[in-house]
């Protein structure tokens, strides 16, 4: 028993020159806030904290939930391509991919933890009274198998015996195959919903696969940067590059992809779904639209990409950075805008309050902190681990 | 309805309203109850489940009701389908009784003052104390003063209103105060000039139903509201004149946004070409009427031509509907409705309406307006004193009196037709009129009055010109208010005693007959909930005291004094109320049994019942026993005998809006808005301005408004709207109120009453709730 | 015998806009006061036209337990379930409150209760059903606007509306079929 522990002492290590301080702090606090608003959901019910609405049930959380499993599955996507298909530049990264996969999607798992109200209910209910008409079962399977495909893999790419690439690529094919199929079906929990056509056909479940990845390249851009102060060793020029193009595709197929939404929309005037792209043209949800989805997740990412024709690794960082940043309101826009029509006008005595046609929703005070608790845990023991782990397979070799 | 959204808000769990809420929801055992082929549907705590029969008291209508009681707590109140004058119905207020009892905001236990008045100082007492107080109260004024009339006692029509008069009448004031007078008395007084009694509509098979200033789909009246949707028959047509596009409008088949006041010259260009066109009932205006020609001659100026420009509707209509109304008559309904408080010929304008009714034969059969029936119940022959010290009603000895409230602008034309302008002519002796009332007390004319006691009445809210009502107030030396909850009245008393609710205690018999006769009481289904009293209770406890204060009986003769405590201590007040109701239906063997079980009562299977004075030897209550189309005691009393147009005196300025009243159907008055329940109907009124007009103003929607009257000013939020004239404003009444014990609406909205001038129609007595101009300015 | 079929028929020309079928149902159902917890609503139709030619309609609705319910379709653990009668039902132990349902219903007919602890909607009073009395909100109207009954039972008064007057349902595009019908 402690024979075997010690071979993990070789995985042990304290890396001085990694900045996680700073972010092990602040995950610490984001936690501390995420449990006082747990305790918050607990004493006062879900009812009380949270902002969502009889028009509006699925909130921030929800926008939350999706930020990080689908970043998760991207990075998963990554990981894949370098085990399973040989794209090799992204090797050199896999206990990083790995690492930021799984602690993203236990990050994901801690929002709808709080968000559903009786999440224990559902670890049974799953298995007992399964409805398979249903995309949640197979959304939460898929997710499930992804956290165990990714926790196996964690343990084959933290070996310290050395990786079986073998079973790695095995993982890794799975690890993408699932994470594509659980954000897809992600996306067609909102497809399967009769009553917002905003969501409904195969947009959705396409863009969030593919911003997922973008945002899976994003992230590692980002924290390679962050690890290495910006200043990110010639040893990863190539996975960087990898990353960035990959990122550009990404973009590329996303701008497409809104873009006929959009004109879709627009132009087949569904009501409901012509009201929700407003909301985000021109409505209340313009500015996030406009600044953080437009400008942060596209044109910012992509200009950083052209101008540093995907060389500059700094450029990368920001793009990352950009990219995460926009991501976030991509993911709430999504989840709202397609709330905000009413599904009954706002007349008097319809029980619907709507301002200019839409019903409102913002986020609550105890949904930030739950939020808090989310990015709290992702950065406490993400940084827990560059500080404490060896993570460069550089420094194996 | 009338911009409740404005204040919505998200409900979180703390605030009153859902403590209320909390409180009411039963233990949460849940027990899942098997039924058919599923799981829980509901979580009625298990237990002894009971399904008692009474009949609502939310608002005057009385609808019979069937209690589900679990373990002893209030469930559900559910209609009684069997009741003829409910027909099956309950509204929001009537389900929403089974919140009543269990209310935080509550009287639970006598309070009496210790602070100044309307400061919110309580003190606690027992009911002992309170009637101990309450005697001696009696006792000193009636010392002090030399008179009895100096207290005077303010009540509303209720199941238990009877036994306030025990009280009334072994202290042997004459200066009581009915609510009918702010309701329904020009009404009753102008029907009953022409057929000597107010009828009821027979709507369930009348062809034709004219319809003006009544709203029966928010203002309910059983079984009127019922009938005129549900069982109105196929073809059957509504006219609806309202200033306010109202439900009821929305229901019409033709709605007329009258120019309000002028109604009469509407209906006397009906009278005009029925008579012209000779389209009325020869034989039945010869064999029942009286006055015909003279009817004839007053209506040959009142063309359609005429009333157009008076009412605003087109005279070919005018004609039209007139000839209508005659073609389905006798099945043709001029619909009588109920309040009439609006303006001051406002006896005139009805007198109008039943002379319409008269000339074709709409009386009195089928699908026509018919006398109400009832049931003749055994009464309780209780002779109380002949006090020595009892002075008459000040209202009806103050002289000259009514000139200062009524004012010159409506003064003027009204001595035109006849009207005296120097006191109320026809008062009920026991209803009094509020407004001459009031103004004889403060004049002190012709004596003073400093007792002021008040039942199942909320006068600050509801007597128009509340600034008036408080500096009456001031005059009194002592105020008891017997209530449910902290009225805004209660709250400027020194003695309030808790009353119980209608689910708590046995009421008496009481007929509530139209054309189908039926008696309605009460029986307890939850035992009460605090330290509360009804008024059987109280009346037998404050009388107990006053008999042992010797000088409260001074002024009669020892041995009526004997008989008094024989008579109605012994005899009524010391007994089981069960008695006195058993007693009441003696007559009908197993009538009491029914009531236990069904919560009403008819002798004859409640049969509609027509026809009982078409009898060509009936006497009708009329001077000549005869339907007056010209009548003769108007005559005598130096009143214009027939309805002579009275020009509208006053008219709005420049600027000026008429502000009308109404209801929603989801409020009684003054009493319930503070219910949860209700509550979140409507959070607060707001002031209807049509759409046209609020632009002019810069007013939009939701903008907070200054309301300005002669006698004061209220701020209220804007609904903005094409369901009201230009020229008028309205919002309802029942906020604005003073009370912050009302929790959940203290200070929302307006108080109408604040603003309302009191103007009076001096033939009934009745105030005129439709003659007060304001100004909207945006704030 | 085939199962019953229950519906409410509507005929909201008779519809007074009175409110007392909301205030029935809180009670009956022991829904709190509070302005997202209802399970029944009466919206004030547009005011059509100008002054003073105006037209207005209440129209009263509810849960319309559609037999194609796409809140039962999107449940993920079978906690909304129809009943052979065709009644849109929620099994408050069964859900997890994952609010599904909320966003597929195109009625917006569901709201999260704080006394179930599960999302909660019109039931068509299946507990009065089963005891031979009416729902509440049905049984309170003054006018009768709903009229609840078997549709397989030709000889129950909604059967005979359905058969005899012209009716529509809300929202047809949706496919949901509802139960609920309104006369035209
Ligand atoms: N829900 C509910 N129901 C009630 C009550 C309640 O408080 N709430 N109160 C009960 C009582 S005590 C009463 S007295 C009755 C009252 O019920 P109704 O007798 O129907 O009287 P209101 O509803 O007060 O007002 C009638 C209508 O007259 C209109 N009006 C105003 N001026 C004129 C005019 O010059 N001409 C015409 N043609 N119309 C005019 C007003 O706009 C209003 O819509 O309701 C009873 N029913
Ligand atoms: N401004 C304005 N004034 C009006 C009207 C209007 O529309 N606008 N309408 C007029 C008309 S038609 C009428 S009928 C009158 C009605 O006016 P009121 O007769 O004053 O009726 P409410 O305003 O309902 O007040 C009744 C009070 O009795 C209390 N109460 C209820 N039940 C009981 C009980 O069992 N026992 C005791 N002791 N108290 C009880 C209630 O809590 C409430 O405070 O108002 C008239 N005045
Ligand atoms: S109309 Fe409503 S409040 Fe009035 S008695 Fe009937 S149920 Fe009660
Ligand atoms: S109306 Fe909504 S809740 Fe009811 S059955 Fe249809 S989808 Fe389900
Ligand atoms: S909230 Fe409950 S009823 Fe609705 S879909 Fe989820 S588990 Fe089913
Ligand atoms: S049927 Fe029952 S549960 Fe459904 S709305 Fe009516 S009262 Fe409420
Ligand atoms: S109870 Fe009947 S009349 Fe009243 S609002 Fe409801 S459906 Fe309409
Ligand atoms: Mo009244």
């Amino acid at each position: 028993m402690f024979q075997s522990l010690d071979k993990y002492r070789s995985m042990i290590r304290i890396n001085k020159d990694v900045p996680s301080m700073p972010f092990i702090i602040l995950g610490a606090i984001l936690l501390f806030l995420g449990f006082i608003g747990v305790v918050r959901v607990f004493w006062q019910g879900h009812e009380a904290v949270y902002g969502v609405t009889r028009q509006v049930p699925w909130g921030l959380l929800i926008a939350t939930y999706a930020y990080f499993v689908i970043t998760s599955t991207g990075l998963a996507f990554i990981g894949g391509l370098g085990h399973a298909f040989g794209v090799t530049v992204f090797a050199k990264m896999s206990r990083r991919i790995v690492l930021l996969a799984f602690i993203i999607l236990l990050a994901g798992f801690t929002q709808i933890g709080m968000e559903l109200g009786h999440p224990f209910r559902l670890l049974y209910l799953f298995i007992l009274s399964p409805n398979f008409s249903a995309p949640i079962v197979w959304m939460g399977l898929f997710y499930s198998i992804e956290l165990v495909i990714l926790a196996i893999e964690l343990y084959v790419v933290f070996n310290p015996s050395g990786t079986n690439h073998k079973v790695a690529a095995v993982l890794g094919f799975f690890a993408l195959l699932v994470g594509i199929v659980a954000t897809s079906n992600l996306g067609f929990v909102f497809g399967s919903l009769t009553a917002r056509p905003f969501y409904h056909g195969v947009y959705f479940p396409m863009y969030l696969v593919v911003s997922g990845i973008a945002g899976g390249a994003a992230l590692l851009m980002l924290i390679y940067n962050i690890i290495y102060k910006f200043n990110v060793p010639d040893f990863y020029s190539d996975a960087m590059a990898g990353l960035g193009k990959l990122m550009g595709i990404c973009l590329g197929v996303m701008i497409f992809l809104l873009s006929w939404k959009i004109v879709s929309s627009l132009y087949t005037q569904p009501q409901d779904s012509v009201e929700a792209v407003t909301t985000l043209l021109k409505g209340p949800l313009s500015s996030h639209f406009w600044i953080g989805e437009i400008l942060l997740a596209l044109c910012l990412p992509v200009a950083l990409l052209l101008i540093s024709r995907v060389k500059n690794l700094k450029a990368l960082g920001m793009a990352g950075l950009a990219f995460m940043i926009g991501m976030f309101f991509t993911r709430y826009d999504f989840i709202v805008a397609g709330q905000l029509p009413p599904m009954r006008a706002g007349l008097e005595g319809a029980g619907v309050e709507t301002i200019a046609g839409l019903v409102q929703y913002s986020p609550s005070v105890g949904e930030w902190m739950v939020f808090a608790l989310g990015l709290g845990l992702f950065l406490f023991l993400y940084f827990m681990s560059e500080r404490f782990l060896v993570l460069d397979e550089q420094t194996r070799q | 309805m009338i911009g409740n959204k404005m204040t919505r808000r998200k409900f979180l769990g703390i605030s009153a309203a859902s403590a209320a809420g909390v409180a009411f929801a039963p233990a949460l055992t849940r027990v899942v109850r098997a039924s058919e082929k599923t799981n829980d549907y509901s979580i009625l705590p298990k237990g002894k489940r009971e399904f008692i029969a009474s009949n609502c008291d939310m608002c005057v209508n009385k609808c019979g009701i069937i209690c589900e009681v679990v373990e002893g707590k209030l469930h559900k109140i559910n209609p009684n389908p069997k009741n003829i004058k409910s027909r099956g119905m309950l509204c929001a207020k009537g389900n929403a009784g089974a919140a009543l009892p269990y209310s935080p905001d509550r009287l639970k236990t006598p309070l009496l003052r210790t602070g100044k008045r309307g400061e919110g100082k309580w003190k606690e007492i027992s009911w002992d104390e309170a009637f101990k107080l309450v005697a001696k109260n009696l006792a000193d004024l009636k010392e002090k003063y030399q008179n009895r009339s100096c207290v005077a006692f303010a009540s509303t029509e209720g199941f238990q209103e009877e036994f306030y008069y025990y009280l009334v009448n072994s202290f042997g004031s004459m200066n009581t105060v009915r609510h009918t007078t702010l309701c329904l008395s020009s009404n009753i007084q102008g029907w009953s000039s022409v057929f000597g009694v107010f009828p009821d509509a027979d709507l369930q098979h009348a062809e034709y139903v004219i319809m003006l200033g009544s709203d029966r789909a928010q203002a309910l009246i059983t079984p009127d509201s019922v009938d005129f949707q549900r069982f109105k028959p196929k073809g059957q047509k509504l006219i609806v004149l309202d200033p306010r596009f109202t439900e009821t409008a929305a229901k019409a088949d033709r709605w007329y946004p009258v120019k309000p006041r002028t109604d009469q010259a509407f209906v006397l260009a009906l009278i005009n070409v029925i008579i012209s066109e000779n389209l009325y009932d020869h034989a039945f205006v010869e064999t029942y009427t009286y006055g015909f020609e003279e009817l004839k001659n007053l209506v040959v100026e009142y063309t359609p031509e005429w009333a157009q420009a008076k009412c605003e509707i087109p005279a070919d209509e005018i004609r039209q509907i007139a000839r209508e109304f005659a073609y389905h008559a006798p099945r043709s309904v001029i619909y009588p409705g109920r309040r009439s408080a609006f303006y001051p010929n406002e006896v005139y304008i009805r007198q109008t309406f039943a002379i319409l009714a008269a000339i074709c034969g709409c009386w009195d059969t089928i699908g026509a307006v018919v006398p109400k029936s009832s049931v003749k119940l055994n009464m309780h022959n209780v002779i109380f004193p002949f006090f020595m010290l009892s002075q008459p009603r000040v209202d009806k000895q103050a002289v000259g009196l009514v000139k200062d409230v009524v004012p010159d602008s409506v003064a003027c034309p009204m001595v035109g037709t006849g009207l005296p302008v120097d006191s109320c002519a026809f008062l009920s002796e026991k209803d009094g009129s509020w407004g001459s009332f009031r103004e004889a007390v403060l004049q002190d004319n012709p004596y003073p009055v400093r007792g002021f006691f008040c039942f199942k009445q909320n006068p600050v809210q509801s007597v128009p010109n509340v600034q008036k009502t408080l500096t009456m107030f001031e005059k009194m030396e002592f105020i008891c208010v017997i209530e449910q909850q902290m009225s805004d009245t209660a709250w400027y008393a020194d003695l309030v005693l808790p009353h119980s609710t209608y689910l708590e205690s046995w009421d008496p018999v009481h007929n509530l007959g139209g054309i189908e006769p039926i008696v309605e009481f009460r029986q307890p289904v939850i035992k009460p909930l605090f330290d509360t009293k009804t008024m059987f209770e109280i009346a037998g406890g404050i009388i107990h005291e006053m008999v042992k204060i010797p000088s409260l009986w001074d002024d009669i003769e020892p041995a009526d004094f004997e008989a008094f405590k024989k008579d109605i201590l012994e005899g009524v007040l010391d007994k089981p109320i069960v008695e006195y109701i058993q007693h009441q239906v003696l007559e009908y063997p197993g009538a009491f049994e029914e009531l236990l079980k069904e919560g009403f009562y008819t002798p004859d299977g409640g049969k509609a019942r027509y026809g009982s004075t078409r009898n060509p030897d009936f006497r009708f209550k009329t001077k000549t026993g005869k339907i007056e189309l010209f009548n003769e005691r108007y005559k005598e009393f130096g009143l214009f005998p027939l309805p002579k147009y009275c020009e509208p005196s006053a008219l709005p300025g420049p600027d000026q809006y008429r502000f009308l009243v109404g209801r929603t159907a989801w409020n009684t008055h003054t009493s319930t808005q503070n219910n949860p329940y209700l509550w979140e109907i409507q959070k607060e009124n707001t002031i209807w301005i049509n759409t046209a007009e609020a632009k002019k103003l810069g007013i939009s929607q939701g903008d907070e408004v200054r309301v300005k009257s002669k006698v004061s000013e209220q701020t209220i939020k804007a609904y903005v709207t094409e369901k009201i004239r230009p020229d008028c404003v309205f919002y309802v009444n029942g906020w604005g109120r003073q009370s912050p014990w009302m929790s959940q609406i203290y200070k929302r909205g307006a108080s109408e009453s604040e603003i309302l001038e009191d103007v009076l129609d001096t033939i009934s007595g009745s105030m005129c709730m439709h003659e007060t101009f304001v100004t909207i300015t945006k704030i | 015998m085939a199962d019953k079929q229950y519906a409410i028929v509507l005929d909201t020309k008779k519809c007074l806009n009175c409110k007392a079928c909301t205030v029935a149902c809180k009670f009956e159902n022991f829904v709190p006061v509070g302005d997202d917890t209802y399970r029944i609503w009466v919206t004030e139709m547009p005011l059509q036209g100008k002054f003073p030619r105006l037209h207005q309609e209440y129209q009263p609705s509810q849960c319309q337990h559609c037999e194609n319910a796409p809140c039962e379709k999107v449940c993920p653990t079978k906690a909304t379930f129809r009943t052979r009668e065709g009644v849109v039902l929620v099994d408050y132990k069964k859900c997890i409150l994952c609010k599904a349902c909320m966003a597929a219903c195109p009625y917006d007919a569901r709201f999260v209760s704080d006394l179930h602890e599960a999302v909660e909607k019109c039931t068509f009073c299946m507990h009065r059903v089963s005891e031979g009395r009416e729902p509440a909100c049905v049984e309170t109207c003054p006018t009768k606007v709903r009229v609840f009954g078997d549709m397989n039972d030709p000889a129950s008064d909604a059967a005979r509306l359905l058969s005899s007057r012209q009716h529509y349902q809300l929202k047809p595009e949706k496919n949901t079929r509802p139960r609920l019908f309104y006369l035209a």
